[in-house]
This record gives structure tokens, sequence and C-alpha cells, in this order.
């Protein structure tokens, strides 16, 4: 089964379209001829080595973070944070 | 221009003036700018601050070198309880529930915050006019752009509004608008300072790093944020660069791109004036050579599709469910399209969208994944450059800033206008826009880690030319 998904659904943008300006861009990268066309990402290393992971604990958040995380929620009903329709009726 | 840091720090001690006093001033002048380089104020708690460190100096007790001097921040960084904007329509009212590392690394060392400082939204934009809080106009001429992304950054230390502001680089955010508004502006090598609490755009090349008048105050700044930070697993340990190291070059060899001079796109001053730049480097003896290196639409291109590749990433989270200017639709999936059409300014959305294509099956083979390998092969280049001199030098940029508009109108002319800034940005290089040798300044860019040997060029540079 094949589904094409158009830019405005991948991008979750209502009504985007592929902008000109952009293409062109591509376009450039299209037409050049890499010395090596898999990147092996052997120049810069930015993965984190497993002996070198921070601590996998849970850190409790300030009493201010909380507050602010709350106020900063776009919609509250009765003491509710209100979330978008998920489930149709 | 000396340290202005030092110059204050002095003042403090000696009582000449008050810290308190010295903040009201920087606030008003703030207030009162018509650069629109501010997003918000932060009075309330710098003037807070400004009176501790009174008390401090009054008490008779020994301040750090930093502690009370005021400075600007590019309104991507949280602070806690601040507006932090990324000068977006979604994020008009969003407060941050904590604070940066780089930034409460500075609060740690008794610097005091002003201001949220306007910018490109999001970091997308080279001119700092994609901005819900108006086109920030230039230092030196208000009919021309400030630059961007972090435009608001570069003016308010060019005005003398803030000692130092923190701004953001990804492909150029700080090195250009540092140029356009003759002040130095420094990206250091990724991974010197945690981008824990910047807004993420484009994760592998986002930097952060200071605008300041002068090389000692980028050196001190600089300092104080970096280090490792178990929050950003891509940061790194580095040294401390004592004054003393960047005092006097060691600098051999200098390298430039000739394709970036004889490109048919600089203009013609800032070509003559680069060229003669060069003769005053020989003159001292250096060795010059002349070096072989991408072609800008390609640099461009490259930077261009990673970073959008990366930005449609990061911000696939910004969809009003927890936070932001939630627009309700007929259902979720409605809510989440109406809430980011109408919030994202249209360069953001250009960017997203791009991203989006790059990455869709079909697509990712034949230019993400090419562009991939390119970067590989610049960074590849770059390791080659780098045997055959210590630093290399190039304009920040190949034109004299635009005339506010312009850039809205044409967005290819924009991306193209980042030719020389994009390609340190993919190689992650220690990069600092000093304001001499061109109307836009210089680059002078090193191997990575080698941040010492970039500062202590520009040292160089500022008794040289």
């Amino acid at each position: 089964m094949s589904k094409i998904m158009t830019v405005d659904i991948l991008s979750s943008i209502k009504g985007a379209q592929p902008s000109e300006s952009v293409n062109q861009l591509f376009e450039v990268i299209k037409n050049a001829h890499p010395s090596n066309e898999n990147s092996l990402n052997n120049v810069n290393h930015n993965c984190v080595s497993v002996g070198d992971l921070r601590e996998d604990v849970v850190v409790e958040s300030s009493a201010i973070e909380k507050e602010i995380i709350i106020e900063n929620f776009p919609n509250k009903k009765n003491g509710f944070l209100v979330v978008a329709k998920v489930i149709e009726g | 221009m000396d340290s202005q840091i030092k110059k204050i720090h002095q003042q403090l001690v000696s009582k000449q003036i008050s810290c308190t006093a010295l903040v009201q001033e920087k606030l008003d002048l703030l207030k009162q700018n018509t650069y629109n380089s501010v997003n918000s104020v932060l009075d309330t708690l710098a003037l807070e601050l400004a009176a501790k460190v009174d008390a401090k100096i009054a008490n008779g007790e020994t301040i750090g070198l930093l502690e009370g001097i005021p400075f600007g921040i590019k309104d991507v960084y949280m602070v806690q309880g601040t507006y932090t904007t990324a000068s977006s329509e979604l994020l008009r009212n969003y407060k941050s529930p904590y604070t940066a590392t780089a930034i409460q690394k500075l609060l740690d060392a008794g610097a005091i915050p002003l201001v949220k400082e306007n910018c490109d939204s999001f970091g997308h934009g080279s001119s700092s006019e994609n901005t819900i809080f108006g086109a920030v106009k230039n230092a030196v001429n208000p009919e021309l752009v400030g630059g961007g992304s972090s435009g608001g950054s570069a003016v308010n230390v060019a005005k003398d509004y803030t000692v130092f502001s923190i701004g953001g680089d990804t492909g150029g955010s700080i090195r250009q608008p540092a140029g356009y508004n003759h002040i130095y502006g420094l990206k250091p090598t990724y991974g010197r300072i945690s981008r824990y609490g910047l807004m993420a755009y484009a994760s592998s090349t986002d930097c952060v790093g200071p605008l300041a008048k002068s090389i000692e105050d980028i050196r001190i700044v600089l300092n104080v944020m970096s280090g490792k930070d178990p929050k950003d697993q891509t940061s790194i340990v580095s040294d401390e660069i004592t004054e003393e190291a960047i005092a006097t070059s060691s600098i051999k060899t200098v390298g430039y791109f000739k394709n970036f001079i004889e490109s048919e796109a600089i203009n013609p001053k800032i070509k003559a004036d680069f060229l003669a730049t060069i003769e005053k480097i020989k003159a001292k003896g250096i060795e010059v050579k002349e070096l072989d290196f991408f072609k800008s639409d390609i640099l461009v291109s490259t930077y261009y599709t990673l970073a959008m590749a990366e930005t449609a990433s990061n911000l696939s989270r910004l969809d009003g469910t927890n936070y932001g200017n939630r627009i309700e639709g007929d259902n979720l999936i409605d809510s989440y399209a109406v809430t980011r059409s109408e919030n994202f300014s249209e360069e953001t959305k250009r960017r997203i969208v791009g991203g989006n294509q790059v990455l869709s099956q079909g697509f990712s083979d034949e230019i993400y994944l090419k562009g991939l390998a390119l970067r590989d092969q610049i960074s590849e280049n770059f390791s080659e450059d780098f045997k055959e001199a210590d630093v290399i030098l190039s304009p920040v940029t190949p034109s004299t800033p635009p005339k506010i508009g312009d850039s809205l109108k044409d967005p290819l002319a924009m991306y193209l206008s980042d030719a020389y800034t994009v390609g340190f940005s993919l190689g992650q290089l220690p990069t600092l826009t000093v304001p001499q040798g061109t109307t836009t300044g210089l680059q002078i860019t090193a191997a990575k880690n080698n941040d010492e040997l970039v500062m202590q060029f520009a040292n160089f540079l500022k008794d040289t030319i």
C-alpha cells in the first residue's frame, strides 16, 4: 500500500508548499559529485560513547519550574489542563 | 579597544560608579532605543542583582571580574522566569521554566542580565528582519539591516547598551552581525560551550558565543561559559585560555580561499581591502598561502540542506499542545496544522517544509545523504588546509549590509550571502569576526579546539592593520 504524503501533512502546516528558492538549493546538491556518496561521518564525531553517558536518574523539577510549566499551558478550564480533542465523538 | 569588563570592574571596586547606577543607565538606554534590538528588558531582576553587588562592595567584600557587569542575551536562551520568544508569534508569551547552562555560568560569576535581544525567529535569517518585534536596525547606519540572526545582540554591544552579549551561531549568526556592526563576535569550536537551554535550530552546528568590543572581553566570557556539561552530551572538555597565551602570535602561515576572493559575487571594495590586508600580513614576514575550496553554491546548499532537515525535526515539537499560542482546530491534527501555519513566519515555514522534503522517502538519498557526504568532504578539506596553514583568513560577507526590506524579497540571495560563514559551521571550527580589514570585518578560523590561536591572531591583526 503506497500513500503519498504531501509537504503540508509532513510538516503539520496547513497549506504549506515547497519553495522555489529552496528547490534551487536542492538542485545544486543533486548535481554535485561527492567523492564518496556514502557519508561515513568520519570527520565530525559528535556521538557519545556508552562509557560516557550521563547518569540515568530522575531529577525532580523545582517548584518554580513546575509552576512555570503550568503557567505556559495554553488552555485551562476549572483547574484542568485542556488538550486538543484526541478521540472523535 | 581595551577590555570594557576590566575597566568597569575597576570603576566598581574603586567606587567611582555604583552597580545600580550603571545598570539603571544601561536599562534606560535599552528602553529608549530606536534600533528594535530589545524583545524584553529584565529590569526588576537586573536592579535586584545590582543592589547585591553594591552591598558587597560597601561591606568591603571582594568581587569577581564579571560581578556587576551588565550583559544581553539573544532571545533564544532559557532564563528561568523570563519571556523566551525566539522572536516568534508562537512563543510570544512563553516563559522559560529553567536556565541555559551557558547563561547560568555567567549568572554564577555575577554578571547581570539586562535584556532578551531581538533576532531572526528561531535563528532563521541573516538580517534580523524575520521577527515579530520589528527589523533590527544597523548600529552604524539605521537604514541598513543589523544582520542576523543575532542582530539585536550585535547592535546592543555596538551601541554600548550592553557590555557584552551572548548570541547563537548556526551558519554565521554571530559572525555576520558582528561584522555588520563593527564589533568582535566568536563562534567557538562546536561543543566548547554547552547548548543546553539554547532553542535548537540545527543541532549539529548550533554554537553559543560572545559578542563584545574587545578580544580580551571575548576571552573572559568564553572562559566562563566553556566546559563539559552532562546536560549536553556533545559538549567537550577544554582548557582555559589565558591572557598571556594570546598576547603574542605564534602564527607563521596564513591561508585564504582564493575562490572566495575571485568570486564574481564579492563587492570590489571588500575584495580590494581584503587583498590589501593580505599584503600587510606578508609585510610582517608571515607566509600567506592561497587555498582551494568548495564553490559557494555547494557550501550554501550543503549547509541549508542539513540545517533545514535538522530544524524540521527540532521544531516539530512546537505544536501548541503543552506551550505556545495554540489555535484550536476541528480535531487534533487540524489543531497542530493551524497552530503552526498561523504562528510560524514565512521563512520558518520555508525551512521546515524544505527540511521535510529532503528527509522524505525518495529524496533523502538524492539530497540529504549526499549533503552529509559533502559535509564530510568539506571537513576533510579543512583538515588538509590546516596542515598547510595555522589559520585561515576570510572576509565575513561578500557584500555590505542590505537595506531593510531587501532580504525578505529574495530568500535565495539571502541564503547565498552566507557563503563565507557556513563552511566553517559545517566544519565545526572556531571562527572569530574582527572589526578590521574590510567594511564587514574579517574572519579568523583555526583547526578544531584551537580557539586560542584564533584570538592570538586577532591580537596580532589589531596591532598590524
